[in-house]
């Protein structure tokens, strides 16, 4: 890879240290190599022949959550988020897949899904739904395309969102359908995984499949998909987060809700909030849902805190992933709040797995459950 | 180089772990935030004061340089290794071991962050005056060092005013506390005050004894925008001349706010050739009254737009735009020089009017931006170090510009420290003999010269 495409980045760097403030891992790990100013000097001296790409260096780079929160913080304007992703990309080239990240790109090659299960029970979450109906959400031709991504067909603690998202598609009447075993990974783990020259044949496939449908536009439940489409898919069809088009879905008069008398308070996943921009959608879609409190969290929009799970750290460093969450937690605690909402399966796996682990009395859910337990006779 | 016995009886101290020596431990650093880089042998990271003792042994005897390291915000190049050596970080120092609220004190370890311990000190309905820019990254024993102040220094002082005691680890290994949590205390020669500002020369902070304040119940932020340099500079005068305190007083121009108007939803002037940030704080009855005066005296000396923020999010979202300045200006070209001469506030009408003929004289681009309420200026001098005809503009600038502050009754540095930046100009500010009696003190602490060797003396 060209690391000059890059240098523009480093080279902007002031090495002032503002990006400190508010990365989750320099918190965790302190050592100025894994801050976002270290990083930054490492990719500097990498491009000049300073340092060598050792074990030691991947697992620096591998040792971030690409959540951008020091992209945002940069008063250089920066964008680090690039340079690290970029140096993935670099390290992959001359060492190879990572080891951790190995299964997961392996299954990603020959199954076309992370979970190393065969593609066609992409549609399994469908099993539990009652009343399923004839299509079984599969059309030949649909306005909408639902694309569930990964982590919510396969993991069963996430699979509730896909079968939320079609009760409330359902309900709205949307002509929608899904791709089951037709839907391949969007390709962002790969990016993640410093193998992104590997996406081109799940961008076409997918694209393939999509246009068959005709379809006008595209609704993910999965905030990294929705970002992996924006950035690295052809643009003639419309992209909807979930909350954007649920939120158009209120708008429009074609959901009614019941009261929930819930406290809840909500986590910008990264992907969806500082790397997608989307921090309306999914509180007027709260707001909508009549005696739903929301109590906001101390960092929140552009600064909110990740999760834990972003960057493939649960794959390469899973000590390190649950240190994060239990922080993330421990800031959910604070509003007092009974339950915790976001918009991605990723988020409600890394905060409910460490919830459940430590067995704490706090509810985590997507927002496609919350809209779903409000819906007025579905 | 160090001798491997030496490292090995570093790493010995350290239980191996911590002590670092790998090539990415050294490439991260070798810098602060000023421009020169310089590659140390190793990092030592001590979790107390007795560790601290036992390399300050080893070091002392091999004579291998200790540079002590905060979190590496300081902009005047005080925390790299300059002759080689190791760094000493405080990473795992960063405990607030008490907050003692009738006292009104807190003692803290040197790796605490400045945010933190506000954060925490909040709490107790108590505050830590001093806010540097790097607030929310850098640390406590950074802060002493480098006699930190901030934009609060107009009413509330430096980190210098907030410090009571110290516990210190001397090159010797002995291990000695200064000061205590008295607010009065004129026991002997005042050796915490000598230590505050001494840039890592003299010894090693482990404990540090700090003064509190009442948190003030108020506090409002409003801009006065001007339709040049010099009616805000002049306004400034008028204000502290009037018997008016604020909380801060901050002046930028328009190239500054070009560059930071946009960041994080703050919402500045967008008419103004220069603008004055104003906080006063208090009860809420002081802070209306004196947000009224100043209101009615900015429109007096010419301000063509007086703005209050209506909400607490508003001013805070000024004041973090505020904090940018630096590494927004510095983004515009490869360079970025922050100044740091200051005068008495009288003369800040003056000195900027000095800052504006020499831009023009040595043909340079320089952002203005000043904590004007304490004379405290910081011109941004965008540039390139690869061009060496523009930086010897930028130096024969520099040096005119601290001649002048100096003339003016000022000073060399007001809060950035000396360091590698401003070395060769101390003897503008000292004579001969002063100087000299800063070297017999240096010697009489650190005879075998390893603690950040190379600065200013």
């Amino acid at each position: 890879m060209e690391m000059s495409l890059i240098s523009a980045e480093f080279d902007q760097c002031i090495k002032c240290g503002l990006c400190l403030a508010n990365c989750p891992v320099s918190h965790e790990l302190f050592l100025e190599k894994y801050t976002p100013r270290g990083k930054i000097q490492l990719a500097r001296a990498y491009s000049r022949g300073e340092t060598a790409i050792s074990d030691h260096y991947r697992d620096i780079f591998a040792r971030c959550l690409l959540c951008g929160a020091c992209s945002v913080t940069c008063p250089s304007g920066v964008d680090l988020t690039t340079v690290f992703t970029h140096m993935r990309r670099e390290i992959t080239e001359k060492k190879g897949i990572s080891p951790s990240m190995k299964p997961a790109v392996d299954s990603l090659m020959i199954h076309h899904n992370i979970s190393n299960e065969d593609n066609e029970e992409r549609g399994d979450w469908r099993e539990d739904i009652k009343d399923l109906p004839d299509h079984q959400y599969e059309k030949t031709k649909a306005k909408v395309v639902y694309f569930v991504g990964c982590v919510a067909s396969f993991f069963p603690m996430t699979q509730t969102i896909p079968q939320n998202m079609v009760r409330i598609l359902s309900a709205a009447h949307v002509d929608f359908t899904i791709l089951a075993g037709e839907e391949w990974c969007c390709g962002f783990p790969l990016i993640g995984a410093g193998a992104g020259e590997s996406i081109d044949k799940f961008v076409q496939h997918n694209v393939l499949k999509i246009r068959s449908l005709e379809a006008e536009s595209i609704v993910f439940s999965c905030p990294s998909c929705y970002r992996m489409w924006r950035e690295h898919y052809p643009n003639d069809i419309k992209l909807f987060h979930s909350t954007q088009f649920i939120e158009q879905l209120i708008d429009e008069n074609a959901l009614s809700f019941n009261e929930l008398s819930w406290s809840v308070t909500y986590h910008d996943p990264c992907d969806l909030g500082r790397n997608g921009g989307e921090y309306d959608a999914p509180r007027k879609i709260l707001n909508a849902i009549p005696g739903l409190e929301m109590v906001e969290m101390e960092n929140i929009r552009a600064k909110s805190v990740c999760c834990g799970g972003g960057g493939n750290l649960e794959m390469t460093d899973p000590t390190l992933s649950s240190k994060l969450a239990r922080g993330k937690i421990a800031e959910i605690r604070k509003t007092g709040a009974e339950t915790v909402v976001t918009a991605c399966q990723q988020c409600v796996r890394t905060i409910k797995g460490r919830v459940r682990r430590e067995k704490m009395d706090l509810e985590v859910m997507d927002i496609s459950t919350v809209v779903s337990r409000a819906l007025l006779n579905v | 180089m160090i001798s491997q016995a030496a490292a090995d009886a570093m790493r010995a101290v350290l239980d191996d772990a911590w002590y670092l020596d790998q090539p990415e431990d050294i490439a991260t650093y070798s810098y602060d935030g000023f421009l020169p880089e310089f590659t140390p042998d190793a990092i030592l990271v001590p979790e107390n004061a007795e560790q601290i003792a036992e390399i300050m042994k080893i070091a002392n005897r091999d004579k291998i340089n200790i540079i002590p390291r905060g979190a590496g915000t300081n902009i005047c190049g005080s925390s790299v290794a300059r002759e080689g050596g190791v760094i000493l970080a405080f990473h795992r120092m960063n405990k607030i071991l008490e907050i003692d609220k009738e006292s009104m004190c807190a003692v803290v370890q040197p790796g605490v962050i400045n945010g933190d311990l506000q954060k925490e000190v909040a709490q107790y309905d108590l505050m830590y005056p001093p806010d540097p820019a790097s607030m929310f990254v850098s640390t406590i024993g950074g802060n002493v060092s480098l006699n930190a102040g901030g934009p609060r220094g107009v009413k509330y002082g430096v980190t210098r005013d907030y410090l009571l005691g110290l516990e210190v680890v001397l090159p010797s290994g002995e291990i000695i506390k200064t000061g205590g949590k008295t607010l009065k205390n004129v026991s002997g020669y005042d050796l915490t005050r000598l230590l505050c500002g001494s840039e890592g020369t003299l010894g090693i902070f482990t404990e540090i004894t700090l003064r509190l304040v009442p948190l003030p119940s108020a506090k409002t932020t409003l801009q006065a925008a001007y339709g040049n340099l010099d009616d805000a500079a002049t306004t400034v005068t008028a204000i502290m001349a009037a018997g008016m305190v604020p909380t801060t007083l901050e002046l930028m121009d328009r190239t500054v706010l070009d560059v930071i108007s946009d960041y994080g939803g703050a919402q500045f002037n967008n008419d103004a050739e220069a603008l004055l940030l104003i906080e006063v704080d208090g009860d809420s009855d002081l802070v209306n009254r004196q947000g009224e005066r100043i209101e009615a005296l900015c429109r007096e000396k010419g301000a063509i737009a007086v703005d209050r923020a209506h909400t607490p999010e508003e001013a805070e979202k000024l004041w973090q735009a505020r904090r940018t300045a630096f590494g927004a200006v510095a983004s515009m070209r490869p360079n970025c020089i922050v100044e740091d001469a200051t005068v008495p506030v009288k003369k800040l009408p003056d000195i900027i009017r000095k800052v504006v003929e020499l831009t023009r004289k040595y043909d340079l681009q320089i952002a203005v931006l000043a904590h004007a309420g304490d004379g405290n200026l910081h011109p941004l001098i965008m540039t390139d170090l690869r061009d060496r005809e523009e930086m010897g503009r930028v130096d024969q600038m520099l040096e005119e510009l601290c001649e002048a502050a100096i003339q003016m009754g000022g000073t060399l540095s007001g809060e950035h420290g000396i360091g590698i930046a401003k070395a060769r100009f101390m003897n503008m500010e000292f004579s001969e003999t002063s100087l000299d009696l800063m070297r017999d003190i240096k010697r009489v602490f650190d005879p075998n010269n390893i603690l950040n060797p190379g600065s200013f003396l």
